[in-house]
C-alpha cells in the first residue's frame, strides 16, 4: 500500500514511520472522529473508505452531510498536525475500514531524529493541505456565483 | 251590428284567455332557495383547443423523505467537487463557472 503522506520514502523509511502507528479497524457505520474532538493522531487508510462529513440543519434537525470521500492510501485527520489540534470535520466509515493511527508526538520525534524524512513528510503534508485549500476555494467561488445568480433572479422577479 | 260587436267581444275574450294560458305555461317556476338542489363544486377547467390531452396536475411542493434529500445534497456536493477539481487542474473562467446537472443549481 502506497501512502500519499509517505510519497518519496524508501521502503525502510516507510516501515519506520508505519511502526510508529497502531492499526485500527473502524466497523461499518462506525465513527473515526467527530468535529471538535482533540486531534492527537492523523490516519493513513489501509483498506476501505472514510467519509468526511459536516453538520447541517436539515428540516430543523442536525444531520451529518457528506463532504469528501477518502480511500486506501489517502490521509485523514491532518488537523492533528495543525494548531489548535481539533478536528474540523467528522469522519466515519461507510464500510469496514482499516487505518493506521499516527500520533503527532511520535511523528514529531521521528522527524527530529530523521530531518530528511521530516522534510519529506512536511512537503507531502503541504500538498494535502494545499489541495484541500484549492478545492474548497474553487467550490466557494462557484457557490458565490450561484448566490449572485439567485439574488439577481429574485430581484428580476420582484421588479 | 249587435251580432258583430258580440262576436268581436268573444274574440277578444278568447284571445285574452289564450294569452294568459300561454304566459302561465311558459313562465319559469319560482322555487325557494331551500328547494334548490346542491350542485357539486367543480374545478374550472381551462379550454383546450387543439389537444384533448389532459395535463396532469402536479403538486407545487412535494415533501421528499429526509434520506432522499440527504442523498440529493451528497450528489450535489460530489458534482460540485468534481467541477472544482476540473477547475483546479486547468484553471480558467469557463471551468470555474461550468454548470453541473445538480438540481440544486438548475
Amino acid at each position: 500500500m502506497a501512502h500519499e503522506l509517505l510519497s518519496g520514502f524508501s521502503a525502510a523509511e516507510v516501515n519506520q514511520v508505519l511502526a510508529l502507528g497502531s492499526h485500527l479497524t473502524v466497523p461499518f457505520g462506525g465513527s473515526l472522529f467527530r468535529l471538535g474532538d482533540r486531534a492527537d493522531s492523523l490516519f493513513l487508510i489501509e483498506r476501505g473508505r472514510i467519509h468526511l462529513t459536516f453538520p447541517m440543519v436539515v428540516r430543523g434537525k442536525e444531520e451529518d452531510v457528506f463532504f469528501e470521500e477518502k480511500s486506501a492510501g489517502q490521509t485523514v485527520g491532518w488537523s492533528a498536525m495543525v494548531s489548535p489540534y481539533r478536528f474540523t470535520l467528522s469522519a466515519s466509515a461507510p464500510l469496514e475500514t482499516e487505518v493506521i493511527a499516527l500520533p503527532r508526538e511520535a511523528l514529531g520525534a521521528f522527524c527530529e531524529r530523521s530531518p530528511e524524512a521530516g522534510r519529506k513528510i512536511c512537503l507531502n503534508l503541504a500538498v494535502l493541505v494545499g489541495q484541500r485549500l484549492q478545492l474548497v476555494q474553487a467550490m466557494w467561488m462557484r457557490e458565490m456565483q450561484h448566490v449572485v445568480e439567485l439574488k439577481s433572479a429574485n430581484a428580476a422577479t420582484k421588479g | 251590428m249587435d251580432m258583430l260587436l258580440m262576436g268581436l267581444c268573444f274574440t277578444f275574450i278568447g284571445l285574452a284567455v289564450t294569452a294568459m294560458a300561454f304566459a302561465a305555461s311558459t313562465r319559469p317556476k319560482a322555487t325557494s332557495p331551500k328547494m334548490q338542489p346542491e350542485l357539486p363544486a367543480t374545478k374550472v377547467v381551462p379550454a383546450r383547443f387543439f389537444s384533448e390531452r389532459v395535463t396532469p396536475s402536479i403538486p407545487t411542493h412535494i415533501q421528499v423523505p429526509i434520506e432522499v434529500l440527504l442523498q440529493q445534497i451528497e450528489n450535489h456536493i460530489r458534482l460540485e467537487q468534481a467541477a472544482a477539481e476540473s477547475f483546479v487542474a486547468y484553471p480558467n473562467h469557463t471551468l470555474l463557472h461550468s454548470k453541473t446537472t445538480s438540481p440544486f443549481v438548475n
